[in-house]
């Protein structure tokens, strides 16, 4: 791991814990306010790859165990990963995995917009939503004890305003891939 | 904009060393799961509600930090009750809130530098599989606490720039712009840090 490298992940780990102070944003027609920090994921795979994605997201987990209250809502501290909702926190670092590696394998230098769009939205909702979704809701259900097909239930209700951040992180995944491209299969 | 959770004092739990607070924490959090007596229940949730207490929180503060988890507990709560027989969700709940109270005392009782410590030498595992180095993460997460004031003033501006040129604002259109602008430092950054000889290669 180079001096970049680490500086990359660092740097996006502080841009998710900024985009975690923002006020959430309502979208009209869904319950679930839109909080920016959780796009985060999609968001670091997508652009700095599946390594340094993870890396930016353990160091976010590292800082929440710590205590400093670095989560959206000012939440931190060991109760939130020992919490009902914690499965989802530590998902979060396979999930940007994830979608750092579908990113890598399926957006490249020269595609059409289009093509390297579809690449990104792919691999956010497989990693950003599919993985973090598989980590935290069996955590859920063992921790709260709620039987797994409630929560199964209960989660689609998030899934729309999921994909819309899918749609958001896409954009902005696309829009750094021209200004200052960053995959590591293009370095 | 980002003070720690922890809470200066002198209590018992300050005085106990970092690793054997987590190691008891582990330990806690499995044995509650072998407890299936609400009253049993009832005495260790008060236990760690008055032990979270002696850290010097306050009760309001010491709520305010909870109150997120504490809702979310609820709704499981509620939805539990549909689904299960009400003692399964006394039971399940009074475990969750016993734990939290006592994740909530660690974290109230321990500094920042001690948790660095600690954590650091949980990473030499991972030195050993060739992973990382165990003193990157020290500079890494320097770097993240120095650098999210500066993002988010960096947000500020472009959020004015947007107001200055009557583009009502939003999300997706800050992001890209953002990232970009914070992302072109980390080649002057590195070279900096390499500079100096920080990760001493």
């Amino acid at each position: 791991m180079t001096t970049r490298d680490l500086v990359l992940a660092a740097l996006f780990t502080a841009i998710i814990i900024v985009l975690g102070f923002l006020p959430p944003v309502p979208i009209p027609l869904l319950p679930v306010p839109i909080t920016a920090q959780s796009m985060g994921v999609m968001l670091a795979g997508c652009i700095i790859g599946a390594k340094r994605g993870a890396l930016a997201y353990a160091l976010l987990v590292v800082l929440v165990a710590v205590g400093l209250p670095v989560l959206s809502g000012g939440r931190g501290g060991l109760n939130v990963l020992m919490g009902p909702t914690g499965g989802y926190i530590f998902g979060w670092i396979i999930g940007a995995f994830v979608t750092g590696f579908l990113a890598e394998k399926l957006v490249r230098e020269g595609q059409s917009a289009t093509k390297q769009m579809a690449g990104f939205f792919v691999a956010s909702v497989v990693g950003g939503i599919g993985v973090v979704y598989l980590c935290g809701m069996p955590w859920l259900s063992a921790v709260a004890g709620t039987p797994f097909p409630a929560v199964l239930t209960g989660s689609l209700a998030f899934i729309p305003g999921d994909l819309v951040k899918a749609a958001i992180a896409t954009l902005a995944a696309r829009a750094v891939t021209v200004g200052y491209p960053l995959l590591p299969a293009r370095a | 904009m980002l003070t720690s959770l922890h809470v200066e004092g002198k209590s018992l739990l300050h005085r106990i060393p970092v690793k054997p607070k987590l190691f008891a924490l582990m330990v806690f959090g499995l044995a509650l799961y072998f407890v299936d007596q609400p009253l049993v229940l009832t005495a260790m949730l008060v236990a760690t509600g008055l032990l979270y207490l002696s850290t010097g929180v306050g009760l309001s503060e010491g709520l305010r930090r909870l109150r997120p988890v504490l809702f979310t507990i609820a709704f499981l709560a509620a939805i539990n009750l549909l689904l299960l027989s009400p003692e399964e969700t006394l039971v399940t709940m009074l475990r969750l809130v016993a734990m939290l109270f006592l994740a909530a005392a660690v974290t109230a009782s321990t500094t920042i530098a001690d948790f660095m410590a600690a954590v650091t030498d949980l990473a030499r595992p991972l030195e050993r599989l060739g992973l990382m180095k165990a003193a990157d993460l020290g500079l890494a997460l320097g770097l993240v606490l120095r650098f999210v004031p500066e993002i988010a003033q960096r947000h500020e501006a472009l959020k004015e720039a947007h107001a200055a040129r009557g583009i009502p604002f939003k999300l997706s259109r800050m992001l890209g712009p953002l990232i970009i602008s914070t992302l072109k430092d980390a080649d002057r950054i590195a070279e900096a840090i390499d500079a100096r000889g920080i990760r001493g290669q």
